[in-house]
């Protein structure tokens, strides 16, 4: 931005050098450009001592006013014109360059409208420069409407971009910034917290005991690396969190464990197809426990090579004859139910005996 | 049977002993260590028949002593989370498996006589990564699966639940068979991943 003020300021100066001759006051000329050069000069001071200054509205301000300046002494410095065309000319203007970096910092600090306004803002004098050229504005032809107006919306253009592009990347410097917070904290945690809670799970003779050692384990491990701001995002939700919420049910219910396998590849479902997902795998864990006596049961998903998402919920129950009992017919039908809904199927696998694999297929 | 001989490496010394007591008869600790420089050189002096080692250590952590010993020791990783991402790193620089850290004394003292016997360790979680990892090489590099439909079958059975003897039955085959398809399955990965480092030196101009 100091480069780019210093080379604006340049051209600024050059020009001014080159029609030095055409000028009605070369004093008032000299003042312009001399603001300007001062402002460069405190800018690039500012820059290395304390760049916090420079976003103050002070400052901002300071800038968008020698800005607005150089547009309305384009129709001052000069000698008086006679005709539109005369005072429109191109080469008589003062610096067309330079104010963009008043109004890209403005979007910068003040976000897209703000950077939008000061555009306009620094524009707007250009609309009365041929006024005091001595032109009025009966005499304004179309193609000097048509310029005046894409200057300014040219202005306003540059500063709402800066600053749509500034907020932007300040919230991925936020966000990014709260993933290191997370990652830190997780580090810490992992190596004490966690380590310590595996220790009691193991070694507690009190099976409450590591319940309770296993439950915050997993409510602990769900906070650092479950559902990130990233879980449920643009109506995709993340099936993990819920089927680790069943599981956890399961092991209040049933004092059994319920490991939850995810594949790391499991694509993320809209939340109808996920609370389906997890209603089912719900209600066949509720049945591994309550009819099965299952202690340990795994819930596996993954995608399939057709586009499905594949769930599986095998325990290690007594299992059942599918075809005789009652409640393997009641269980079947309220799970299939769940999934239908949702344009999926599900497979009942069982054998007395040999536990019970509930298979899920979700489009 | 001669005790198996052990090394035990992990940072946290309240687990090393935490392990060695629930290890007891049939095991014999040659040596310990709580960094991974330790833990390569104390194998290199013992050459034990079995290195449990924790994943998150100093100086490199487990994946260093993988890749240092893990061609002619079997290591097999001790976990406290499941969902580290490092975890299938480690195995694909060859460790024999993994076990997690809240794994009851009974089942671990019996994992890990089977590791030391040779038996791959694999869990659950592990058979899902993996499979998730060769979904991931089978997209990007050639277009073709490198595990065979077997193979894809007995790691998905491992990822359901199932233990090799389940399997074994359920696909008519012997637990040995399912044993060695887990076992081919890891070389394959370890070979892939060897692979693909040396593709991306080739294309990044690393000589």
């Amino acid at each position: 931005m100091a480069a780019f003020r210093w080379g604006a300021w340049a051209w600024l100066a050059i020009v001014m050098l080159l029609k030095r001759d055409e000028l009605l006051r070369p004093e008032l000329a000299l003042v312009v450009v001399g603001l300007a050069f001062a402002w460069t000069v405190a800018a690039t001071v500012l820059v290395s001592r304390a760049p916090e200054m420079l976003e103050t509205p002070a400052a901002l301000l300071t800038e968008l006013a020698i800005a607005a300046l150089l547009g309305i002494a384009g129709g001052i410095v000069y000698e008086q014109a006679t005709t539109a065309s005369e005072a429109f000319s191109s080469t008589r203007t003062i610096g067309f360059a330079w104010p963009l970096v008043g109004i890209i910092s403005a979007g910068i600090v003040w976000g897209g409208w703000g950077g939008a306004l000061a555009g306009v803002g620094v524009a707007l004098p250009r609309w009365f420069a041929p006024i005091v050229n001595g032109i009025t504005f009966a005499d304004y032809e179309s193609q000097h409407w048509f310029s005046l107006m894409s200057t300014t919306l040219l202005y306003a253009l540059v500063g709402s971009v800066a600053g749509y592009m500034s907020t932007l990347l300040k919230r991925a410097e936020r966000d990014l910034a709260a993933a290191r917070a997370r990652e830190d904290i997780a580090r810490t945690l992992h190596d004490g917290v966690l380590q310590t809670l595996a220790v009691i799970e193991r070694r507690a003779d009190d099976p409450d005991l590591a319940r309770l050692a296993r439950e915050q384990d997993r409510e602990l491990r769900e906070f650092l690396f479950g559902a990130g701001p990233t879980a449920d995002r643009g109506g995709a939700a993340d099936v993990g969190p819920r089927l680790r919420a069943a599981a956890a049910r399961f092991e209040d219910a049933f004092h059994g464990t319920a490991d939850v396998v995810l594949a790391p590849d499991l694509p993320h479902l809209d939340a109808t197809r996920a609370d389906a997902l997890a209603g089912a795998v719900g209600e066949a864990l509720v049945n591994a426990g309550k009819h099965g006596g299952a202690e340990r049961v795994t819930v596996y998903a993954e995608p399939d090579d057709d586009g499905f998402v594949y769930c599986t919920i095998r325990d290690n129950g007594r299992g059942f004859d599918p075809e005789t009992l009652t409640e393997g017919i009641g269980l079947s039908r309220s799970i299939r139910g769940r999934m239908e809904e949702v344009g999926g199927r599900m497979e009942i696998e069982s054998r007395p005996g040999a536990g019970t694999e509930v298979r899920l297929w979700l489009p | 049977m001669a005790a198996v001989r052990v090394v035990l490496a992990d940072d946290h010394s309240i687990w090393r002993s935490g392990v060695r007591t629930d290890l007891g008869e049939g095991f014999w600790v040659v040596g310990e260590a709580s960094d991974a420089d330790e833990a390569i050189e104390v194998i290199k002096r013992e050459k034990p028949d079995l290195v449990v080692c924790d994943l998150h250590m100093p100086n490199g952590g487990g994946i260093r002593v993988v890749k240092e010993c893990g061609e002619n020791t079997v290591v097999v990783m001790l976990t406290v989370s499941e969902q580290e991402r490092d975890l299938l790193e480690a195995v694909a620089a060859g460790a024999r498996g993994y076990l997690v850290k809240s794994t009851p004394g009974p089942d671990l003292r019996a994992a890990l006589l089977r590791a030391a016997n040779g038996e791959p360790v694999f869990s659950p979680h592990l058979a899902s990564l993996v499979l998730g990892e060769f979904r991931r090489m089978s997209k990007e590099a050639t277009g073709t699966n490198p595990l065979s439909e077997r193979e894809r079958e007995v790691l998905q059975h491992v990822a359901r639940g199932y233990s090799y003897k389940d399997i074994g039955e359920r696909l008519f085959i012997s637990p040995k068979t399912v044993e060695n398809h887990v076992r081919n399955i890891l070389s394959k990965l370890h070979l892939n991943r060897k692979q693909e480092l040396i593709r991306y030196a080739v294309e990044h101009g690393i000589e």
